[in-house]
């Protein structure tokens, strides 16, 4: 009851000094507000990553161009991995099957209609290994790519815009600037592995190197394991294979990465905490500055307020009464500002979201308490000296102060 | 009620000592009315601190209701304050911010009474102002303003009521007023001490004490006759008080 009617009491006191104590708490409210928008960015696209992720096979082994050996960035450029990579890989017992991928943004004429999608070229293990199924026509063959066919397969969304309800399989399409034909639509699928195969056209690996891409190189190997709970074995064999493939000397880094549904997760989860962790620091810096702008006001609050403080020991408040009254308003003050920052973080990830379209914000009530528990605490905490001051005031004194 | 033995209170100015309160012994019973006057720098000011609790004598002795207040922490002072000595001010100390009746409870919440609304209305009904208790204090006259801290005083029924020239910043008939509330109190056996420098407020007094030079010059039981002889001195010369003889 009695801290109850001190609240009340701090609450009047900041109310009759309003724009000083919005003023005050700027510091907060921005560090707030910096907080909130930036944990709701982290915590969306943190959730975007790992959804997408969960389409990723758990039998699955990713091989990626780049070293992992971390020797500057011209060695996670260099492309290294090629389609008798793929074939070397598939002669292990342990793999069932490998697709080796590379992907491109191209555009597809009908006509006149034209649409922007993901050109993978790939070969015909890619859709058993995604267990992606074809609805019309067929998938890519085996023959499709020995032979360098120029057929496509579509991806649902992409049959559905150019073709609507009329058959697309046998029709010809342009694909930058070469002609293709349609040989098959793909099942509606949305998210596999990290992207969205919906509006992805497949074509078969050797076409697409040799006429699109330019290039022997492909971007990555999906590696289809024997058996999902011996994973990290074959992980060990691929790698293996890898280097011997490559001719990579003993003692030198891998010029390949190898990854599984499971590093990917964790990876993502290290990246977060990172994040998290230069997050809570640039928060920390401006809740700091903002406790700073609040100690600096509270101890103008404090000499303005010098009498009042003598009649409220003259009547018989004690010390510890006039210390817990200041540290209350200045708690009141930072969760005030903290509130503040909550809802103009809030406004600034909606604003975002929308402005942007790709971005995913997703604010947490964790990430809410943290904030406003930060701003509590930083209110105290530069509450405290004012508070002091003002308790330890000689009534006599502070009663004549004019 | 109050006993001061030997009383000093002394304060340091750069090299020199300054002898605010010089061996003061007095003893005033429950229920009195005394007015504590004297030139300002006489110690009256000093006294009224050290009397009502918020200073502390150098040396000495201070005994309240039997209480050796002059020993006690700042922690005891504060709740001897709260529930036994009200303090009413020249300029009315009054927290603008919040309304007249908020001001009257400040005794109680500080004193952890666990309703205040009652009390602090029945305080301002006793100084005839419970039709404005929902003022703030600048929407209230000088007067209004100090009797809404005399309420605040009175709020949590002290034995002993301060006042430190309570009629210094009103014209004289609202002093009358103000005056009349502090005898209506004396009445109902609160022991009230006025310190002033107005002869005719003193003059109002039952007992008289004059001080200067930190010491008790005076120290008179005023009857009918003394009281008109002082009023009537006071009347000719506004400020006898300045130079006391």
């Amino acid at each position: 009851m009695f801290l109850f009617r001190i609240c009340i009491m701090a609450a009047r006191s900041l109310q009759a000094n309003l724009m000083r104590s919005v003023l005050a708490c700027l510091g907060v409210i921005f560090g707030v507000a910096a907080v909130v928008s930036a944990m709701s960015i982290l915590e969306g696209s943190t959730r975007e990553t790992i959804e997408r992720f969960k389409t990723l096979g758990a039998d699955q082994v990713i091989v990626m161009n780049g070293s992992t050996g971390g020797r500057g960035s011209r060695g996670a450029l260099r492309m290294s991995l090629t389609r008798p990579d793929a074939e070397a890989l598939l002669e292990l017992d342990s793999v069932k099957n490998t697709s080796p991928e590379s992907l491109i943004t191209a555009q597809i004429k009908y006509f006149e209609k034209n649409l922007s999608i993901q050109l993978l070229a790939t070969n015909e293990k890619y859709t058993k290994i995604n267990n992606y199924e074809v609805v019309r026509g067929r998938s890519l063959t085996k023959q499709d790519v020995t032979s360098g066919r120029k057929v496509c397969v579509l991806g649902h969304k992409v049959a559905r815009k150019l073709f609507g309800e009329t058959v697309a399989v046998g029709t010809r399409v342009r694909i930058g600037g070469l002609g293709f034909t349609v040989a098959g639509v793909m099942e509606k699928k949305g998210f596999l592995g990290m992207r969205e195969v919906d509006t992805q056209v497949m074509v078969p690996l050797s076409t697409g190197l040799s006429r699109l891409f330019g290039t022997k190189y492909v971007q990555f190997i999906t590696v289809q394991a024997e058996r999902s709970d011996e994973l990290d074995s074959v992980v060990q064999e691929v790698k293996r294979t890898m280097r011997v493939e490559h001719s990579v000397r003993a003692g030198d880094p891998d010029d390949f990465q190898v990854f599984t549904k499971k590093q990917v997760t964790e990876q993502v989860g290290g990246f977060v905490q990172i994040m998290q962790l230069v997050l809570f620091s640039i928060a920390g810096i401006s809740l700091v500055v903002g406790g700073i702008g609040i100690t600096n006001i509270m101890l103008v609050s404090v000499t303005e307020r010098t009498r009042e403080i003598g009649v409220r020991m003259a009547v018989g408040a004690k010390r510890s009464d006039i210390l817990i009254q200041f540290l209350l308003e200045a708690g009141a003050i930072s969760v005030f500002g903290g509130a503040l920052g909550v809802l103009l973080g809030h406004g600034l990830t909606g604003i975002l979201e929308n402005m942007t379209q790709v971005l995913k914000t997703y604010t947490t009530g964790t990430s809410i308490i943290w904030a406003l528990g930060m701003a509590l605490s930083t209110g105290i905490v530069a509450g405290l000296y004012p508070a002091y001051r003002a308790s330890s005031l000689d009534p006599v004194e502070a009663l004549r102060y004019e | 009620m109050i006993h001061l033995r030997r009383l000093q209170k002394l304060y340091k100015m750069g090299s020199s000592v300054v002898r605010a309160l010089d061996g003061v012994d007095l003893t005033i019973g429950a229920g009195e009315f005394v007015s504590l006057t004297g030139a300002s720098g006489s110690g009256k000011s000093t006294m009224m601190h050290i009397i009502g609790c918020l200073d502390r004598p150098t040396s000495g002795e201070y005994l309240l209701d039997g209480a050796a207040v002059s020993k006690m922490n700042d922690r005891q002072l504060a709740v001897v304050r709260n529930r036994q000595i009200g303090f009413v001010f020249q300029t009315f100390n009054l927290i603008n911010r919040t309304s007249a009746v908020d001001n009257v409870a400040v005794p109680l919440i500080y004193g952890r009474k666990s309703s205040t609304k009652k009390a602090s209305m029945a305080a301002l009904e006793r100084v005839g102002l419970a039709n404005r208790a929902s003022h703030k204090p600048s929407e209230l006259s000088g007067g209004e303003r100090q009797r809404v801290a005399i309420a605040r005083a009175i709020v949590n029924d002290p034995k002993l009521i301060l006042a430190d020239e309570p009629t210094g910043n009103l014209d004289s008939h609202t002093g009358e007023q103000i005056m009349a509330i502090f005898h209506k109190l004396h009445a109902a056996g609160t022991t009230v001490i006025i310190v002033t420098h107005e002869m005719d407020v003193a003059a109002q007094a039952k007992r008289m004490i004059r001080m200067r030079d930190g010491k008790i010059v005076t120290d008179e039981i005023l009857d009918e006759q003394r009281r008109s002889a002082l009023q009537a001195e006071a009347y000719i010369a506004p400020q006898p008080v300045a130079s006391p003889t």
